[in-house]
């Protein structure tokens, strides 16, 4: 079904399918488990369009989530966390002043993904949903630990971020399921984030993208330190050591030598027509050093 | 498979249309060719240039990855909009006045942006008017001409938004 990439060809046109709109979750749940694999969720349209005007995707049936109203909860709870609905776009998380205050990194990927006019419609569900392993906010979202909510009509189940992803463009999704929302818990006190996208014009994919989360550098028992990253492997990644390794009560600037040495050991970038290899691991190098030192200083 | 039509309404500059579209029809498309408004172009068709920009219910968007049926009931904007009488918006006059076009294809979709991001935020520093041109592609100018104009229009904004 999909189109030979290797092919060029140019369609304005979309393929055709069947249109729907319905206004109720068990009423797009059932419509999904009629169709499976033949139907797609249609939320922001930013990447579902472009893929099927490539005909990379050719749905026969579409079904458009955004008249569903509890699909677009926006809620914050004081000590739980932030629950953010399959049709919240990026550009109300960016606009969301508890984003920007509690949740910096996800604010900060966010504000680096895609643009201005494609952040208007493209959701943080969606940009998770379509895997790509460049995805900006999911390095964001694994260091924030962050859960997603995913609803059948035999019921719902709630997986980690970092068991959702299974490999390039592919996800733990079975045909019949959706993402209803993501949930992330309360960041640690006092943690302070930032993502690093390394591009080579402002709209472009990641080369290379680095998410970094530190709270309480200065007290190894309190010490919270995580890295994930996009573009290094066939999903985004978290290194789960590098937490580990900073409980240890050594000096910081040997901990964060010890910490790139281990992101290095734990990525396999590729060469494609974006960046080679060696360009991708010396940004993992560089970048993952860069950020360390920002954020224990700081 | 029969593609059923679909009834949709869409406010366009102001003015009510009632259309059929199809399924995969784009906003883009039924804009152009059932509405006949031509400042909206398509040329990449996957939301890159930004030559497509409308304002959909206030917000820029690119209109060549919204589906009609999904503007069903929205309010529409596109740069025929800006001048409904014939006389050119402040940012139209900053635009011809600061050379900010050459071959003018690209150019709605840099005023209707600029439009809103004024609207918006009439003080928009430079870098963040850069941010909002960055999902935009002109290749005549270089952009420093389309900045200036931005620049030089704001002062009609804030007037604006003072006697508000």
């Amino acid at each position: 079904m999909a189109a030979s990439k290797s092919v060029l060809v140019f369609h304005t046109l979309l393929p055709e399918f069947e249109y729907f709109r319905p206004k109720t979750l068990q009423e797009a749940l059932e419509l999904l488990d009629k169709y499976k694999g033949d139907a797609r969720i249609l939320a922001g349209g930013t990447d579902l369009l472009v893929d099927m005007r490539m005909r990379i995707k050719q749905p026969k049936y579409v079904i458009d989530i955004k008249g569903i109203d509890e699909l677009h909860t926006l809620k914050y709870e004081e000590g739980k966390g932030l629950t953010i609905g399959a049709t919240v776009t990026l550009d109300e998380l960016l606009n969301n002043k508890i984003v920007k205050e509690k949740y910096y990194v996800l604010w900060d990927a966010i504000r680096q993904l895609a643009d201005t006019h494609l952040r208007m419609k493209a959701t943080l569900v969606g940009n998770i949903c379509n895997a790509s392993p460049a995805a900006d906010s999911a390095p964001a979202l694994l260091v924030l630990k962050a859960k997603v909510n995913i609803a059948s009509v035999n019921g719902t189940r709630t997986v980690e971020i970092k068991d959702f992803f299974k490999w390039v463009k592919k996800t733990i999704l079975e045909p019949n399921e959706m993402v209803t929302s993501i949930f992330i818990p309360e960041p640690p006190e006092g943690a302070k984030g930032r993502y690093l996208k390394f591009v080579r014009s402002a709209e472009d994919l990641a080369l290379v993208g680095i998410a970094a989360l530190v709270a309480n550098p200065k007290d190894p028992a309190k010490r919270i330190v995580r890295i994930a990253l996009s573009s290094v492997a066939p999903t985004p990644v978290i290194v789960e050591e590098v937490e580990e390794l900073f409980k240890q009560d050594k000096p910081l600037s040997e901990l964060a030598e010890e910490a790139v040495k281990l992101v290095m050991s734990k990525v396999s970038p590729i060469t494609d027509v974006r960046a080679t290899k060696e360009l991708r691991e010396h940004m993992v190098e560089f970048g993952t050093r860069y950020l360390l030192k920002t954020l224990l200083e700081g | 498979m029969a593609e059923k039509l679909i009834p949709i309404t869409l406010k366009v500059n102001g003015k009510e249309y009632k259309v059929e579209v199809k399924p995969n029809e784009t906003l883009l498309f039924v804009l152009r060719n059932k509405l006949n408004i031509k400042s909206v172009k398509g040329t990449c068709y996957r939301g890159e240039c930004g030559v497509c920009t409308v304002l959909l219910n206030g917000k820029p968007v690119k209109s060549c990855l919204v589906l009609a049926a999904e503007a069903d009931g929205a309010e529409i904007i596109t740069l025929e909009g800006l001048a409904p009488f014939g006389t050119l918006a402040p940012i139209q006059k900053a635009f011809i006045e600061h050379g900010a076009f050459q071959c003018g294809f690209c150019t709605p979709g840099f005023i209707l942006t600029a439009h809103w991001l004024l609207t918006n935020k009439p003080d928009a520093t430079e870098e963040e008017i850069k941010e909002v041109l960055s999902g935009l592609i002109c290749r005549c100018t270089g952009y420093k001409q389309i900045i200036e104009a931005i620049k030089a229009a704001a002062k009609y904004y804030k007037q604006d938004k003072q006697k508000q």
